[in-house]
């Protein structure tokens, strides 16, 4: 008896010490990274955000943009310029003013009195340092260097001078304009090479920056949040009488979508970037806009045929499949109207003024199954052997695979959708889903058919969307742009040839867009389906003053790269909402 | 009488408590009894439908399996089609409601049950004909057979089987149930091996064995006419536990995601319920009928199976 | 007894072995090239994958050939160096499964240990009542045969979100960081209790059926039948009952650690609980050999220590094997 009384106390113990002992090691860990005794922020003055943050919270490194944490550059880095999509314009921020000098020169005047949050001040020398360290071969933003013409830059007083060789790539070079982070060459150059091209960089007090929150606490690899405070001495105040009006930012880890919506239905979160199903749309969750789409559109789902197989080389089997897909239901099943569908050209609704809307009256696609048949028809695909499906011109079946990867719900529905469509009108197409990592390898060595894909977001430039379907030459591995190796040295140089045109020569710009944009719907080397959206949800309860399609017309996401666009402008028109 | 058996290589493996800790890979179960002498088959029918046990948990069974055949001809909605209002309960046309995405729970959910029993069948069944394979082998054999068997066991036995699924079936991109029943069977053995590697042991050593061996019986023979029907109650019962084991290993699996994704099974359905966040939304009806499909299956299968030990094993009847 | 130790130990580090080599090699036979999934992450400009995929190849040393790279493996092993994770370059990958471990240890042990207790004390008197017996046994066989990933969605959907008495997910709440406080260990417990119970409650069937078993086993055994005719009281043949009983409990322990483990990884999806669970699946999604791979060694090595701890005990607390041991067989 006594053995198993003392069993029992033992078991009971050895369980409470485990719980204890699980917490002191969770302490330990977080201690740490912040040396923050205990707070509990002041839910009025404190913003919650979530829905970029998905990897560990450890990447420090403002060049790499896929992966550092949320705001790391726009709360604590910035950049020359800002860009505002909406009315495509750049906004002067640590330059204050830049313009072309020559055909081959660009000069940056950069803006005094701007102090680095360690109290130094930031110098023309520090802009330069920060162009400067994207020369080396493993910088993420190396591009700038390599495909731009860029040669030299060079401080002249106030100024930094960009000399290009050569006529320069000035829509790349608008990008990047707005997507370098500045860093302080007096912290930097203590780094290793390696360290600033792929490190974290990851001691957070290291963090020196020139936005208007400095870095709280929560770095670390288990950590679930990251707060960020105001900090006193911002440029933006003085300068231009900004202020932005959270004190607090804690910026929230997902683990999935269901968990962040959790959080959000119970009031905890002010600014959700997840996806939210449409019927959490209501009382005080507002969107973007107050009805269908809900949401902005933030980058193109495209869909990609694997142009190097029969009978995906054949435009006017790709034409065909356009014209056989039902975007309705895929609006209505896969996200319950949350989406737009896409022009058939594919360019965003920011350049719509670019779209030509005699091309697009003329080749355009839509969901039409009649034509759909017809065109296959026309083309020469028939149903030879009567199992309702075509075959190939030369009699061998047509069996087509669409994937997406596994998890994504929404895509997973869609592709659904797009199969059931193309069977309706007898092309064999059926889903699958492989995991992300074996799609990703897949699609760059061309060993799929048909696949979703919508990398490329908002930019100040349809250039980037055309790169990403026509650049040139194909490699071994298509890891980010023309997955469906679809060759046309002709479209790939007018591409090059409109890099080279400013938007300001609205003239030629429209001539090359317009011929792109015939180009494109003739030969649709790949099929736009809906604009994503920017996913954004926002509770009115602890906060007012969110941007709207009525008010305020910024970028309603915690994004990485759009808070050097407008997002910074959403903070700094937030305020408290008055407590009833 | 001893309850743990020494084995020659020094781990004790007392057989009730290896068949205590049931499947590998998801959790406990109820444990067959050590059998006693063999009984008359007339005799154990007579005492099996009397025992309410085993009888309620084979109705259950059994109901099951005629939902899961019968089920599917009642509705004419295909399980993954997107023809239906999106979120709705129950009502009289959607009789489980529908899904986020316009689906018919209902028809997933009988599609689901067949998804199930067969991976629970042939994963159970191959992880039986292992088990058994290689606990007759190593208990009757011993000597150096024994030891690699059991080095092999230990090893599968310990490495998390859950942890080596996700692995595999990430890998293998398992699109058919078939492939998911034999890489659960191919995993979930050991504890099967084990159980009735002690229980060769303890016969092993019984006359009757002896008298078989020397009269120059093969292995094969030996184990066949003489263990095996001597241990029917306790190979019956590890069946049973390992298709039980297998529809829950299952369900994890399709839950990770790492089933097939083509078609419909229990735990695909509560993974995308779950990520619909249909908990939060109240769409009860959506996440609640898989998993009750899962419980009532193997729960009818261990009431049985504790039926069938009571039955076995007279000492365990009600008090 | 030394000898009994020593062979347990031979068989645990030859089995360590052997899993160690099968968790290096599956993750490598996966398809799917890593570094690419990281460089389209990156969306790394074309013209500069040829240099980073050298440069990453080199850095993870997958530029030798593949012997070479098992040796390397173990030679990092033994330096207590699980590489750096893949798609997190450069976090190391013990300071990943270092931050996710204490989650996952501190959902496991108390449920395994609370469930265990529980379990077989409920059991036991289960064993002695006819009342309770008759309601926590088949209240056992159906929480053991409910899919924990369920219980888990069903137990957050009535006591999170539609009674808002916990919360739906995560460790602690968000308003709190992790550190020696009163209100992280608030928080902290506040979202502990869901998944602990999704947990605690199907190991708790499992074993209260088990030792209401052997108890009655027991109870009618030659010993206790003797015991009992030569008058002892029913308490002192009920705790030699239950000490003879739990033994084959404590095996079977040992033996079900792997499924306790496989049901803690499915728990902390459906809580986002910041474990290894999670970190597991996002490491495979990933393609990240080397966190793939430090993991399992994790889970293994706990395991076998698990195992060889509780052969320990066992060794312990039954007498008879000591005895047997002695000399080999």
């Amino acid at each position: 008896m006594m053995a198993t009384r003392r069993a029992r106390g033992v078991g009971a113990l050895v369980a409470m010490a485990a719980l204890v002992a699980a917490i002191a090691a969770l302490t330990a860990g977080g201690a740490g990274a912040g040396g923050q005794t205990a707070f509990a922020l002041p839910r009025a003055q404190t913003l919650y955000i979530s829905g970029n943050q998905w990897s560990p919270n450890v990447d420090l490194n403002p060049a790499k943009n896929w992966d550092y944490v949320t705001g790391l550059v726009g709360f604590a880095y910035e950049t020359p310029f800002r860009y505002d999509p909406l009315s495509d314009k750049f906004i002067p921020w640590l330059a204050s003013a830049g313009k072309w000098t020559s055909k081959t020169t660009y000069t940056m005047t950069v803006r005094s009195g701007v102090k680095w949050s360690d109290g130094q001040t930031m110098t023309p020398q520090d802009v330069k340092y920060s162009f400067d360290i994207l020369k080396l071969a493993t910088h993420p933003q190396h591009a700038l260097w390599q495909d731009t013409g860029l040669k030299s830059t060079k401080v002249q007083g106030r100024n930094v001078v960009f000399t290009f060789g050569g006529t320069p790539g000035i829509q790349q070079f608008d990008f990047y304009r707005f997507n370098v982070a500045i860093v302080p060459q007096h912290v930097f150059q203590k780094y290793s090479k390696t360290e600033i091209t792929t490190g974290n960089l990851s001691d957070p007090k290291k963090i020196v920056g020139t936005g208007p929150y400095a870095y709280e606490s929560g770095v670390g690899a288990s950590s679930e949040t990251v707060v960020w405070k105001k900090r006193d001495g911002w440029w933006g105040t003085s300068a231009l009488g900004l202020s932005v009006g959270p004190t607090y930012i804690v910026d929230i880890k997902n683990g999935t979508n269901a968990a962040a919506l959790a959080n959000l239905l119970r009031g905890n979160i002010d600014l959700f970037n997840n996806f939210a199903p449409k019927s959490a749309i209501r009382g005080q969750f507002k969107t973007y806009f107050d009805r269908a789409p809900y949401h902005l559109g933030a980058n193109t789902t495209w869909l990609f045929p694997n142009t190097t197989k029969k009978p995906l080389d054949d435009k006017q089997f790709r034409r065909a499949l356009a014209n056989s897909i039902n975007m309705g239901q895929i609006i209505s099943k896969a996200y319950q109207g949350l989406v737009a569908k896409a022009s058939p050209t594919g360019l965003l609704p920011i350049w719509d003024k670019w779209v030509d809307p005699k091309v697009v009256k003329q080749l355009g696609f839509s969901y039409s199954p009649g034509k759909a048949k017809a065109m296959l028809a026309a083309a020469g695909y028939k149903d030879t052997d009567g199992d309702g499906y075509v075959e190939n011109k030369d009699g061998s079946a047509i069996d087509l695979k669409i994937v997406c990867p596994n998890g994504w719900s929404d895509w997973m529905t869609a592709i659904q959708v797009i199969a059931d469509s193309a069977k309706a009108v007898g092309i064999k197409v059926t889903a699958s889903f492989p995991e992300y990592s074996t799609l990703v390898d897949d699609r760059g060595h061309a060993r799929y058919d048909l696949l979703l894909a919508n990398d490329r977001q908002y930019s100040n430039t349809p250039w980037t969307y055309y790169q990403y379907i026509y650049q040139l030459p194909i490699l071994d591995n298509q890891t980010t742009v023309n997955y469906e190796r679809y060759t046309s040295p002709s479209a790939w140089s007018a591409v090059q040839a409109l890099d080279k045109i400013p938007s300001s020569n609205t003239r030629a710009y429209q001539a090359v867009m317009s011929k792109l944009q015939r180009s494109f719907l003739q030969d649709l080397p790949a099929i736009p389906l809906w604009y994503n959206g920017m996913w954004s949800m926002v509770n009115t309860k602890y906060w007012t003053g969110w941007p709207s399609a009525q008010n305020g017309r910024f970028t309603p996401t915690s994004w990485r790269n759009y808070w050097q666009m407008t997002a910074i402008d959403m903070l700094t028109h937030l305020r408290p909402a008055k407590q009833s | 009488m001893p309850l743990t058996e020494p084995t020659q290589s020094g781990v004790a493996l007392p057989a009730e408590a290896v068949a205590d800790a049931a499947r590998s890979g998801a959790q406990m179960a109820p444990a067959p009894g050590v059998p006693a002498a063999p009984r008359l088959h007339s005799e154990l029918f007579y005492f099996a439908f009397r025992n309410w046990k085993f009888v309620l948990g084979s109705v259950v069974v059994l109901a099951c399996v005629a939902i899961a055949i019968v089920g599917p001809w009642l509705t004419d909605h295909p399980p993954l089609a997107f023809d239906g209002p999106t979120d709705q309960p129950p009502s009289s046309e959607y009789w489980f409601g529908t899904t986020s995405y316009g689906q018919d729970v209902y028809s997933q959910f009988v599609h689901g049950l067949r998804a199930a029993l067969l991976v629970g069948g042939l994963g159970g069944g191959i992880a039986w004909v292992l088990g058994v394979g290689v606990g007759f082998t190593a208990g009757y054999r011993g000597g150096w057979i024994d030891d690699v068997l059991n080095m092999l066991t230990n090893v599968v036995l310990v490495i998390p089987t859950l942890a080596i699924l996700i692995i595999v079936a990430a890998y293998l991109q398992v699109q058919s149930y078939t492939t998911e029943a034999v890489i659960i069977g191919l995993t979930s053995w050991p504890w099967a091996a084990r159980a009735v590697r002690s229980q060769t042991f303890s016969l092993k050593t019984r006359e009757f064995v002896e008298v078989a061996r020397l009269s120059g019986r093969s292995t094969r023979q030996v184990i066949a006419t003489e263990l095996a029907p001597n241990m029917s109650s306790y190979l019956l019962m590890t069946f049973i536990l390992l298709f039980g084991g297998a529809i829950l290993i299952g369900a994890s699996l399709d839950f990770l995601g790492l089933g097939p994704s083509e078609s419909i099974s229990l735990g695909l359905m509560m993974n995308n319920a779950f990520l619909a966040s249909a908990l939060l939304l109240g769409s009860w009806w959506w996440f609640l009928p898989p998993g009750l499909g899962i419980v009532a299956i193997v729960g009818g299968l261990y009431v049985m199976n504790v039926g069938l030990d009571e039955v076995f094993n007279p000492k365990l009847r009600e008090l | 007894m030394t000898r009994y130790l020593a062979r347990k130990v031979v068989i645990y580090l030859l089995t360590f072995f052997v899993a160690v080599t099968i968790d290096w090699a599956i993750p490598r036979f996966m398809p799917g090239d890593p570094i690419e999934g990281l460089l389209s992450r990156m969306k790394a400009q074309p013209g500069a994958t040829e240099e980073l995929t050298g440069y990453y190849s080199h850095a993870f040393g997958f530029d030798v050939p593949l012997w070479q790279q098992y040796l390397n493996f173990w030679a990092a092993l033994l330096h207590g160096d699980l590489g750096r994770s893949i798609a997190n370059f450069p976090t190391p990958v013990s300071e990943l499964i270092m931050g996710a471990l204490p989650y996952t240890l501190a959902l496991l042990i108390p449920a395994i240990l609370l469930s265990f207790w529980a379990g077989n004390k409920t059991g036991a008197l289960a064993a002695r009542r006819k009342v309770l017996d008759n309601t926590v046994l088949p209240a056992s066989y159906v929480l053991t045969a409910t899919p924990q990933m369920w219980l888990g969605i069903v137990l957050a959907w009535l006591f999170a979100s539609t009674w808002a008495i916990f919360p739906v997910s995560g460790a602690y709440g968000l308003d709190v960081q992790p550190e020696w406080s009163l209100e992280f260990a608030t928080s902290f417990l506040h979202h502990w209790i869901l998944p602990f119970s999704a947990l605690f409650l199907v190991a708790f069937g499992g074993w209260a059926i088990g030792m209401r078993n052997m108890i009655i086993y027991e109870l009618e055994s030659d010993y206790s039948n003797y015991l009992t005719a030569l008058g002892a009281p029913s308490k002192l043949v009920r705790k030699y009952a239950y000490r003879n009983a739990l033994l084959p409990q404590i095996t079977g322990l040992a033996l079900a650690l792997g499924a306790v483990v496989a049901g803690a990884i499915v728990v902390e999806i459906v809580f986002s609980y910041p474990g290894l669970g999670t970190l597991t699946l996002s490491a495979i999604q990933n393609r990240d050999y080397f966190l793939i791979q430090g993991i399992f060694l994790f889970l293994i090595t706990g395991v076998l220590i698990a195992n060889f701890v509780i052969d320990l005990v066992y060794v312990v607390i039954d007498p008879r094997t000591r005895v047997g041991m002695q000399g080999g067989s």
